[in-house]
């Protein structure tokens, strides 16, 4: 956009309260500021700055050789996945997202989501360079979307729905709303969301029998990046939910629940791939309820009845929830943080 | 306490089908009872542990083909995934886990004790004199081996031994010995004759005392290198030093040693090279050298190699320096691997507190800065000021290590000052060394020896578990006694029988004979005696403890004096002089009469060792020995750990009692805790004297860790790892607890601990509280930020904003304060 179209508004202050998160537009005033958990979310994104080379591989390569041949295929396919899944997301946030949610602060915060999608990108890249050192082998893992079956079906499911808005230049009706939240939606709940969790479920198995740790203090990094994505996404379905009810009606949940049941569908196909030769600790049908619980998860946030009743079967998800303790010989730790404020005193409480 | 058995229904669809592959290739359907079975040999017990829910799960995690060893390993897996609920299933798990390995050194024809030993020496693991040792002695030495042993171990410790301590054959990898063989390997290493030998076995696998990693991996060995930690000197400034410098830490690195070494006598950027007539590039590029150097050494492939670089703070680079673990910049100015630590003198502390200039002045202008402390630096120091490079302000620099420990927990606060005062090795100048100086600490700041350029220092550690020595009814005094007194003559030993793997270590030890033993379990010893971490009994009782310690060992060291005379290097001790520690900072003992009964055997015979104790971190041994580390108070009531070995859940079992008794160990109250990221805070069902036993270190104000770690200090003649916690630590209230600790007399402190601005998405705990809503509940369509708070990733907020929210315990998920 070069030209700000006719019809902006500066700010709601200004016009009577008639500024609506979606209207169409480009805000650009930050006082007084109208969202400021965006805001927030965005400085505290910041603090969680890493970067791919603080992430060591070394240790994966002479984990790689000890792993069966099931567990590589695993591994294999899981990158694969890893090679292209942020790329879609970055490309979705850009040609999506970030047109229609008209708040400078909020755009903030996606501009600097789309920075980290970038960082997982560079991590990925990195981390199928070193797992992955015969050039032809490493193509072949970058066209996964074309070429493995369970990943192409993924794929597919990504880009029918970056498609469903892709036209839209702005949201004027209702029906372009829904639309655009059925893709916001889509994205946090069940890519980010599902997918995402889908895959890290995945990694932790490894890490949880002493595997592939670098590729696991990677996802660690990635995991709590998404979280704080997917929470944005739905801070924004929250704001337009209080500023626009009525467009929350039975049909848009009926169509959160018929793409919810299909993205869990998709990920179950490419467990089934995964796991086809057979893992110890992991197996289909424990996925399948993981799945399941997870997208309930994603309804309850959403206020939406949850349609499989699951529970999580995997006590190593659980190990995530609890707060680390790394022993420093072992491995670098996670829990820094990148912006420290305030000035030298000497009579502060501690 | 009823266990759950809501998940102990088979899966329909599994019951029929599933199959493993026996170790013979036969195909066999799976068994629960058969697994029942294998589980109920190990419960007797264990009460609380349902063997049939261990089957069942381990079942839903198989795949149909299996073999029975990974059935084998899934059932240790699942039992393991149940702590969380029932910590009795890490017992279990443990049992499991020794049947496992029990298994695999029987199937390499190994039945008893001699035989591992036989075997293993076949196969190059062990040393001659060990296996001679054995051979003489085996059928004593196999009767001593304590069947029972491995039912105290908990399944993180266990598992941790099996992985990493086990000597392993060189080409199948199998294990060659079971934890209670190797127990007695490492005493057999270093005893003289077979008594002695199980006399000290019986101690370790008591596990009321463990020598320090080193030890339990080397001793018995064809390497008998069993120290923990090198203390390097800093380079000389000149190429040739540096490099030597490089190859020596390479050299203590691959043998299991922690490395701590200097750089100040380094030249800064800018400085002028008489030889070629350029300008030096500075010490970065060199410490980014060290950096590839430790990281490439791998130390037989059970822990990286690690090192802790030390610099002055009136060096020209030392901005440079404290950026070198930041995680953005340029890549070739930062360094990974090394620790940082800024090795302190007083006069800069008082140029902080007074806001005075510091003068940064390049080492090759005042070479003897290193080599001085106390007023001959604080003279030379301010001569040496009108030769400086660059000025600044002393708070500016002061704010910039505040940041360095915020941002990344590195950049230590050690006193160089304090540190040589309070030695005894610093007491006179040797005839052949120009005076005798600390120039830092080690990697993890507990040991403070003189060096120099011939002379590496060198320290072998081991520590009490004071957990194991105390009951409700109070300290075991009589049997810590006993432990000190066999744990120092181990540690002694170790000086005369270890390898050195640098001629410069080999120079030092010797003369010196410095041992540096610690403590680990005090948490323990707090929780069984119900006294809160920061409670004036709880000051009270860790400085007896220690004075008994240091007190015992100082007897102990006499008694070898005796029998061996001094170490060589006395007579330049402050102890020669009639000066013993607790003098040095002006203590008053409470046992008058020993210490006097203690000065006069000194004052006849001297002291085998120059110094006895240093409270190391214990990050390993006190997870083999299943208590607290160190002096540390606990990070949290149900934590995680990640190793090597993989993830592993860790939760408080005396707070577990606490909650069965109350009839409080419930689901509900379990998710509370993990919500809380393992505070206690707001459960309101705990009366609030239980919730203030059960605050964690984040939870605790840390001048009352600084107040014990001083209090303490008098009968510590090393120093100790000290770590302090701010969940949200911000430059003033750092600016400020370094002072205090600068003023309250600690010689070093060590990490600063912080948390992460935000955290992961919990996955597993319930969304919003389970209590509040139903599976089929909808949650308010109406945006209520409180009600979406618990779902989104939790942001930490940081300033005075934050503080306000931090105390509000209807609001847990943004609470700072109780995470």
């Amino acid at each position: 956009m070069t030209t700000i179209p006719e019809q902006r508004t500066t700010t709601g202050a200004h016009t009577g309260g008639r500024n609506l998160l979606l209207d169409p537009g480009m805000d650009l005033t930050l006082r007084p500021m109208r969202y400021p958990r965006f805001f927030d979310r965005f400085r505290d994104a910041i603090r969680n700055t890493w970067t791919v080379e603080e992430v060591d591989l070394h240790s994966d390569l002479a984990d790689l050789g000890k792993l069966s041949a099931a567990e590589r295929h695993l591994v294999s396919r899981l990158v694969a996945f890893f090679a292209t899944g942020d790329t879609i997301v970055a490309n979705n946030l850009v040609l999506n997202l970030y047109q229609h949610i008209n708040s400078p602060e909020g755009r903030l915060y996606l501009s600097r989501q789309l920075f980290e999608e970038a960082v997982h990108v560079q991590f990925y890249l990195n981390l199928l360079d070193t797992y992955v050192p015969d050039e032809r082998e490493r193509f072949e893992a970058f066209a996964a979307v074309e070429n493995i079956p369970s990943i192409a079906r993924k794929a597919e499911f990504c880009f029918r729905w970056i498609d469903s808005v892709f036209e839209l230049r702005e949201l004027r009706t209702r029906e372009d709303r829904r639309a655009f939240l059925l893709n916001l939606i889509c994205f946090a709940a069940c890519i980010e969301g599902l997918f995402f969790y889908g895959a890290f479920a995945y990694v932790y198995f490894l890490r949880s029998r002493g595997l592939l740790h670098g590729l696991a203090s990677g996802t660690n990094w990635v995991f709590r990046d998404e979280s704080m994505h997917m929470a944005f996404a739905f801070d924004v379905v929250e704001t337009v939910r209080a500023e626009e009810p009525d467009l929350f009606n039975a049909e848009l949940e009926q169509q959160v629940r018929d793409m919810l049941a299909e993205a869990v569908e998709c990920e179950a196909q490419f467990a089934e791939d995964l796991l086809e030769q057979g893992v110890s600790g992991m197996s289909l049908s424990d996925m399948r309820e993981y799945l399941q619980h997870v997208a309930d998860r994603r309804l309850a946030v959403l206020g939406i009845a949850p349609m499989y009743g699951s529970r999580n079967p995997f006590a190593f998800m659980e190990l995530q929830d609890v707060q680390e303790l790394s022993n420093f010989f072992e491995r670098r730790v996670s829990a820094y943080q990148v912006g420290v404020a305030g000035s030298v005193s000497f009579d502060d409480d501690f | 306490m009823t266990v759950t058995r809501e998940r102990t229904v088979v899966p329909e669809q599994r019951r029929h089908v599933m199959q493993v592959r026996k170790r013979n290739g036969d195909l066999e359907t799976v068994d629960v009872n058969k697994i029942v079975r294998a589980v109920e040999r190990w419960v007797a017990d264990l009460d609380e542990v349902d063997p049939l829910r261990v089957a069942t799960k381990t079942i839903s995690g198989l795949y149909d083909g299996a073999t029975t060893a990974e059935l084998d390993k899934l059932s240790i897996q699942t039992a393991a995934e149940l702590i969380g609920e029932e910590p009795q299933y890490s017992r279990l798990a443990a049992r499991l886990l020794a049947a496992y390995v029990d298994k695999e050194v029987r199937g390499q024809g190994v039945a008893s004790f001699s035989q591992s030993i036989r075997y293993a020496h076949e196969r190059g693991l062990i040393g001659d004199q060990t296996a001679a040792f054995v051979a003489r002695n085996a059928r004593k030495l196999d009767d001593a081996v304590d069947p029972d042993g491995d039912l105290r171990f908990e399944y993180f410790g266990l598992r941790t031994v099996a992985d990493r301590y086990l000597l392993r054959h060189p080409e199948t990898r199998l294990v060659v010995e079971t934890p209670q063989y190797w127990l007695l390997r490492v005493a057999c290493g270093l005893s003289e004759t077979p008594g002695e030998a199980i006399g000290f076995y019986r101690l370790m696998s008591s596990l009321a005392y463990l020598p320090s990693s080193p030890t339990l991996f080397n001793s018995g060995t064809r390497h008998t290198q069993m120290s923990s930690c090198f203390l390097v000197d800093s380079p000389k400034d000149e190429l040739d030093s540096i490099y030597e410098r490089y190859q020596q830490v390479a050299r203590l690195s691959k043998f299991s040693g922690g490395i701590g070494i200097s750089w100040t006598r380094v030249r800064g950027r800018g400085a002028l090279i008489r030889g070629t007539n350029g300008k030096s590039n500075g010490i970065v590029p060199f410490l980014k050298t060290l950096d590839a150097g430790v990281a490439a050494v791998n130390q037989g492939g059970r822990r990286k190699g690690a090192a802790c670089v030390y610099l002055e703070p009136w060096h020209p680079d030392i901005e440079e320096f404290l950026e070198l673990r930041d995680n953005t910049g340029e890549e070739s100015r930062r360094t990974h691997n090394l620790n940082l630590a800024n090795w302190i003198p007083d006069e800069f502390m008082r140029r902080v507190e007074a806001d005075e200039d510091w003068s940064l002045i390049d080492p090759s202008d005042a070479p003897e800065l290193p080599d001085l402390f106390g007023e001959a630096f604080d003279d030379a120091y301010r001569a040496a000021e009108k030769k400086a490079v660059r000025t600044v302000k002393a708070r500016d620099l002061y704010g910039r290590m505040m940041r360095t420990l915020a941002q990344t927990g590195n950049g230590w606060m050690t006193f160089k000052d304090r540190s040589n005062r309070l030695s005894n090795q610093t007491g006179a100048s040797s005839p052949s060394h120009k005076g005798n100086t600390i120039h830092l600490s080690n990697l993890c700041t507990e040991i403070l020896e003189v060096n120099n350029d011939d002379e590496t220092a060198v320290c072998n550690l081991g520590s009490v578990n004071l957990g194991a020595h105390v009951t409700a009814e109070g300290v075991d005094w009589e049997k810590l006694r006993s432990t000190v007194r066999t744990a120092v003559v181990f540690l002694d030993r170790v000086v005369d029988i270890n390898y050195y793997p640098a001629p410069q270590a080999a120079a030092s030890n010797p003369r010196w004979r410095p041992v540096g033993l610690g403590l680990m379990g005090l948490q323990d010893a707090f929780f069984t005696l119900r006294l809160p971490f920061d409670s004036e009994q709880a000051r009270e009782l860790s400085t007896r403890v220690q004075e008994e310690i240091f007190l015992t060992a100082l007897e102990t060291s006499a008694g070898l004096a005796e029998r061996f005379g001094a170490h060589p290097a006395y007579a330049e001790t402050r102890a020669a002089q009639g000066d013993l520690h607790p003098d040095l900072w002006g203590a008053q003992p409470s046992q008058t009469e020993r210490w006097a009964s203690l000065r006069s055997r000194i004052a006849a015979h001297g002291l085998r060792n120059s110094l006895l104790v240093a409270i190391a971190p214990t990050a390993t041994i006190a997870s083999i020995a299943g208590c607290y580390e160190c002096i540390e108070p606990q990070v949290s009531n149900l934590f995680k750990r990640e190793t090597m070995s993989g993830e592993f859940l860790q939760i408080n079992t005396f707070l577990v009692r606490e909650l069965k008794a109350r009839g409080l160990w419930t689901q509900a109250i379990r998710e509370q805790i993990k919500r809380t990221e393992g505070s206690v805070q707001g459960i309101a069902e705990l009366p609030a004297d239980v919730r203030e036993l059960f605050r964690t270190a984040w939870e605790l104000p840390q001048r009352a860790l600084i107040d014990l770690a001083a209090a303490r200090a008098p009968y510590i003649d090393q120093s100790q790892s000290l770590n302090l916690f701010l969940a949200a630590p911000t430059i003033g209230k750092l600016s400020s607890m370094y002072l205090y600790a600068w003023k309250a007399g600690l010689k070093t402190s060590y990490y600063l601990r912080s948390r992460p601005a935000t955290r992961i998405q919990q996955a597993t705990v319930a969304a919003v509280s389970p209590t509040a809503v139903t599976p089929t509940a909808v949650v308010p369509a109406a945006f209520a930020p409180a009600a979406f708070a618990p779902a989104a990733a939790i942001p930490i907020l940081a300033g005075p904003d934050a503080e306000a929210l931090a105390c509000s315990l209807e609001n847990p998920e943004s609470c700072e304060a109780c995470q």
